[in-house]
């Protein structure tokens, strides 16, 4: 118990004021609010696709941008949660990435029904999961940062979020700007990947968010 | 003390009063030991596993900012840290651990009987890490038996015997060499 009481005062006799970090509601306002300039950025450089107009009439287009959203946002408050020892209080809300992801699954499964007979697939393939990684880098690497200045307690989960924060931004851009409606091709080279990504998140949370 | 008063200490501790962090502190620690001597065996792991918690609640304290209570988000830390604790110990006893079938049949053997005598290797065997070196001199000094040993040690039998074992290897070695 003395050597408690040792550690006690050394660590009282550091006390220096800290500034508290800023409120993860704050913090998931400003990465979405991110995520949303580095779309339309890239859209600005990259132009978006010719047929985007008569897209945003599908409702199947808007329900699939929409959950793909959501799924953005959600896993960015997720992260901005988990990057406090105690989840902010908020436990619950940690987990709706998992209620987006089904969301998503629902209405991927109409769009493959309703792509009948199947739109003409691209000719490129790997390309788009390429780009689409490429796009990430940037918010991901500005996302980890954030999350490293904090103290995670499920590292794990904060780094799967964070990485589908960022491949996600990347897959709305790609969604706005490559021409094609083959649901097929989107489905294999834009979204499964997202799988492999989330392993990779895992991964990476619980190395670069040790501490 | 009140769950406002925690939160209040904490205010200050942010602030840098080092008083009122020193007391949350001590607070702390008054009510996390009885949480973790539920959780560990020794008394001495419960001071290790204390003093990790106390250096982390000082590197993460500005994630606290007074706006919730204090107590869940300190033993958040404190369940982290105790399963790092957990992961460690348990993942380096899985480390050490021996294939049963690597000493299936000295398992069989009476470890107490040897060929050679204990004053002829006392050298090498006081050499040898702590408990083994204690286990080897019960058995070959005092003439214990693995099962005597066991119990004045506060071990299974079983243990006492891959512990013999292991440093009959060690020994093995070193004589060798």
């Amino acid at each position: 118990m003395e050597s408690i009481e040792d550690l006690i005062e050394s660590l009282a006799g550091d006390a220096e004021p800290v500034r508290p970090a800023r409120n993860p509601f704050l913090t998931w306002l400003k990465w979405t609010g991110m995520a949303a300039a580095y779309v339309f950025f890239a859209l600005l450089i990259s132009g978006h696709r010719n047929d985007l107009a008569e897209r945003l009439h599908s409702p199947i287009f808007i329900a699939e941008m929409a959950s793909l959203v959501f799924m953005v946002c959600s896993a960015a408050l997720s992260a901005s949660l988990l990057s406090f020892p105690d989840l902010y209080q908020r436990g619950r809300i940690v987990y709706l990435p998992l209620l987006s992801a089904a969301c998503f699954a629902v209405v991927m499964m109409v769009a493959w029904r309703l792509d009948n007979p199947p739109s003409p697939l691209p000719v490129h393939s790997y390309q788009c999961t390429l780009s689409i990684a490429l796009l990430s880098l940037l918010p991901m690497f500005s996302i980890f940062r954030s999350l490293r200045k904090n103290a995670s307690t499920h590292a794990g989960w904060a780094g799967v979020n964070a990485v589908l924060y960022a491949f996600g931004t990347g897959a709305i851009w790609l969604r706005l700007e490559e021409a094609t409606n083959s649901i097929a091709h989107v489905l294999e080279w834009h979204y499964l990947p997202m799988l492999l990504v989330g392993i990779i998140g895992l991964w990476l949370g619980k190395k670069l968010l040790k501490w | 003390m009140k769950e406002a008063d925690l939160e209040s200490l904490m205010g200050k501790a942010l602030e840098g009063d080092r008083q009122s962090y020193a007391e949350l502190l001590r607070e702390t620690t008054r009510f996390l030991k009885p949480y973790l001597s539920l959780r560990l065996r020794e008394e001495h792991e419960v001071d290790d596993v204390l003093q990790e918690i106390l250096l982390s609640i000082h590197k993460a304290r500005h994630t606290y900012d007074g706006n919730r209570p204090y107590k869940p988000w300190a033993y958040a830390i404190a369940k982290f840290r105790l399963q790092d604790h957990f992961r460690f110990h348990y993942g380096d006893y899985l480390r050490q651990a021996v294939e049963l079938s690597e000493i299936e049949e000295s398992l069989a053997e009476p470890v107490t009987e040897n060929a050679f005598s204990y004053e002829s290797i006392r050298g090498e065997i006081e050499r040898l890490p702590e408990k083994q070196a204690v286990i080897l001199t019960l058995i070959h000094r005092e003439g214990c038996t693995a099962r005597e040993v066991a119990e004045r040690m506060g071990m299974k039998e079983s243990a006492v015997k891959v512990a013999a074992h292991r440093a009959y290897k060690l020994l093995r070695k070193k004589l060798e060499e």
